[in-house]
């Protein structure tokens, strides 16, 4: 048997894949390792004996300041908004039935960009660069909404619409970015990538607060979720409303990603892969929120300690790096999915 | 409300059916397909729907498993509206395999089978001793205990329709509706999977088909329903209702019909005298 379950007296007992804890262990400890390189290596880097000291709060001078101001927050954003990106991710795929329905291919990301652009050069000063994201997102997926019909109940529609907010959006920034000076269009830019330099302690706070309080929503889906696999007909037919639960899936992976945008900027990929290798690693089907969760998690931070170790003369954006490594495997999964014939 | 107005073709039945349709009308967005259709399921029954393409009888199947709620009318579960039972209620009643169900990627047998068992658990009661019992039987009953531990995408299309009927039968109900649970596999397992509908009827449970081949649905059913463009036009004993007559009026197909030597119920033989060719000439070699 490939499954446990957990008891307790009568009425407890939750179904755990053994695979799927030993996936989830190995993956805890990879975010744990780049947490403590991301903490120690390079110029700044907090020695390894001084680190839990400086973790515990006793140490002074130098090192608090890396931990409280340079990367502590940043490390910390990262884990959350890296969470946020792998539950959004696998509950918008699972929902789609199609690994490519990610908040980065249906319009989510590149509304935000064009958020972000709006309110960043266009209207400059109304709103803060976050605010504007959030916004952006949203208004796209009010789109995207608009055009599949009937709450987002044809899931090929909603890619196909998702593609073309996406295109319209990006069109947007370009428009915006042609009629930008130089100077803030490179803040523009750096911020369009997706990075993680320079977080603060309020930024993680809002991340953390959204993933905990939209996590156990995600997991109390989903069971339903998985019976959405099977189609809406069979999902219905079991008892779990195909139409109620597509809907709360979408409204809560939403909320995560915009969440997630607003503080780290429009991440490419994270949500895309990191329930596919969830998936592929754990070998089990339906959504994996939790081990999507770490593995969005751990991608990101050690995404984000390449970024901030890699001997380049200027800190990349995370996000460039995240796109180059998730655009290959995008093209991996397009070609797979188009010699299997569903794409 | 409870109390069913007779349609014009309900037929007289021993016990009281547990699953019926009153005035029934079904559609998608603004197309009708199906309007003022009154059905009953015999409890203990055996029943097949049968008619041409895009007559409606799918349609009925999901408006009789509530996938497909009514724009009018109702359907009644042992007497009650079924739109008045909550979802997971119904679900333990009542089991429906629809035509094409969505095998979800790296599934194994024994863990698509135990989604069959969703409505009997509860969120923090998600899998007991029950549910593995309900599952061992299920894979039993379809003979596919030596494929549990496989995974559904390397299964054959004739492994594949026996575990997704096993997945409804964990759901261990007394209805079960199959829609077109023989499409695409051929002749054997198409009798493999009627076989076993049999058997699962005759050891007691309520079933109801949607099938094309005629005469399959002659040789098993108990209670044939035809229908021709949304409306039910015969219903009853396929021995008596089956007649060249009703083939030729609802599938517009010239026929003769005669007793199965094999089993005594109605065989269609379709007219050869239709195409105008007696001999299909012989091919030169």
């Amino acid at each position: 048997m490939s499954q446990t379950t957990l008891r307790a007296g009568q009425w407890l007992s939750l179904t755990v894949r053994r695979r799927s804890l030993v996936v989830a262990g190995i993956v805890v400890v990879g975010i744990l390792v780049s947490a403590v390189l991301t903490l120690t290596l390079g110029r700044l880097g907090i020695a390894l004996p001084d680190l839990v000291p400086a973790i515990l709060g006793s140490s002074s001078g130098p090192d608090k300041i890396v931990l409280g101001v340079f990367r502590g927050p940043r490390l910390v954003v990262a884990i959350a908004a890296g969470a946020a990106f792998g539950i959004a991710g696998t509950l918008f795929q699972t929902v789609t039935r199609n690994p490519l329905g990610s908040p980065d291919v249906i319009g989510l990301t590149a509304g935000a960009s064009a958020g972000a652009a709006a309110f960043g050069l266009l209207w400059p000063g109304i709103l803060p660069l976050p605010v504007g994201a959030l916004l952006g997102a949203l208004a796209a997926m009010l789109l995207v909404w608009l055009g599949t019909g009937k709450g987002f109940s044809s899931p090929a529609r909603m890619l196909l619409i998702g593609i073309g907010v996406s295109a319209m959006s990006l069109a947007f920034v370009q428009f915006v970015i042609t009629r930008a000076g130089l100077e803030q269009a490179t803040v523009l830019a750096t911020y369009l990538n997706g990075s993680l330099a320079s977080r603060s302690w309020s930024d993680a706070a809002v991340i953390w607060a959204s993933v905990a309080m939209l996590l156990p929503c995600a997991l109390l889906l989903s069971r339903r979720l998985q019976l959405m696999e099977m189609g809406d007909d069979q999902a219905d037919s079991l008892g779990a409303r195909s139409g109620q639960t597509r809907l709360l899936a979408v409204l809560v992976a939403i909320g995560l990603a915009t969440a997630a945008v607003s503080v780290a900027g429009p991440i490419a990929f994270i949500a895309l892969t990191a329930p596919q290798i969830a998936r592929r690693l754990s070998r089990s089907a339906g959504p994996n929120v939790a081990l999507s969760a770490l593995m969005g998690a751990f991608l990101l931070t050690f995404a984000d300690l390449l970024a901030q170790q890699l001997p380049f003369e200027v800190q990349l954006p995370v996000g460039v790096l995240t796109a180059i490594l998730g655009g290959i495997y995008l093209g991996y999964l397009l070609v797979a999915q188009w010699k299997k014939g569903t794409v | 409300m409870a109390s069913a107005v007779p349609g014009p073709d309900a037929q007289a039945v021993p016990t009281a059916p547990r699953l019926s349709a009153r005035g029934l009308r079904l559609a998608y967005d603004r197309r009708v397909v199906v309007d003022d259709l009154s059905i009953d399921i015999p409890s203990g029954g055996f029943t097949i729907i049968v008619g041409p393409n895009a007559c409606g009888k799918s349609t009925l199947l999901k408006a009789l498993s509530r996938t497909l709620s009514p724009a009018a009318g109702e359907v009644l579960l042992d007497g009650r509206p079924l739109a008045s039972y909550r979802s997971k209620a119904v679900a333990r009643q009542l089991a429906m395999l629809p035509q094409s169900p969505i095998a979800p990627e790296a599934i194994t047998v024994r863990d698509l089978v135990g989604r069959g068992r969703f409505p009997h658990q509860r969120l923090l009661r998600q899998w007991s001793a029950v549910d593995e019992r309900a599952v061992e039987e299920a894979l039993a009953a379809t003979n596919s205990e030596e494929l549990a531990e496989r995974y559904v995408a390397e299964l054959s299309g004739g492994q594949r329709q026996r575990v997704w009927i096993a997945m409804v039968l964990a759901q261990q109900t007394g209805l079960l509706l199959l829609d077109e649970p023989t499409t695409f596999l051929d002749i054997a397992h198409q009798y493999e999977v009627l076989e076993l509908c049999a058997r699962l009827h005759a050891e007691g449970r309520t079933l109801a088909l949607v099938l094309h081949d005629l005469n399959q649905a002659a040789r098993y059913a108990t209670n044939l329903v035809v229908m021709k463009a949304g409306r039910v036009v015969a219903v009853g004993d396929p021995a008596q209702i089956l007649t060249a007559e009703l083939v030729e009026d609802v599938f517009g197909l010239a026929c003769v019909i005669i007793p199965d030597p094999e089993s005594g119920t109605p065989l269609v033989i379709p007219r050869a005298a239709r195409t105008g060719i007696r001999h299909p000439p012989v091919a030169e070699p």
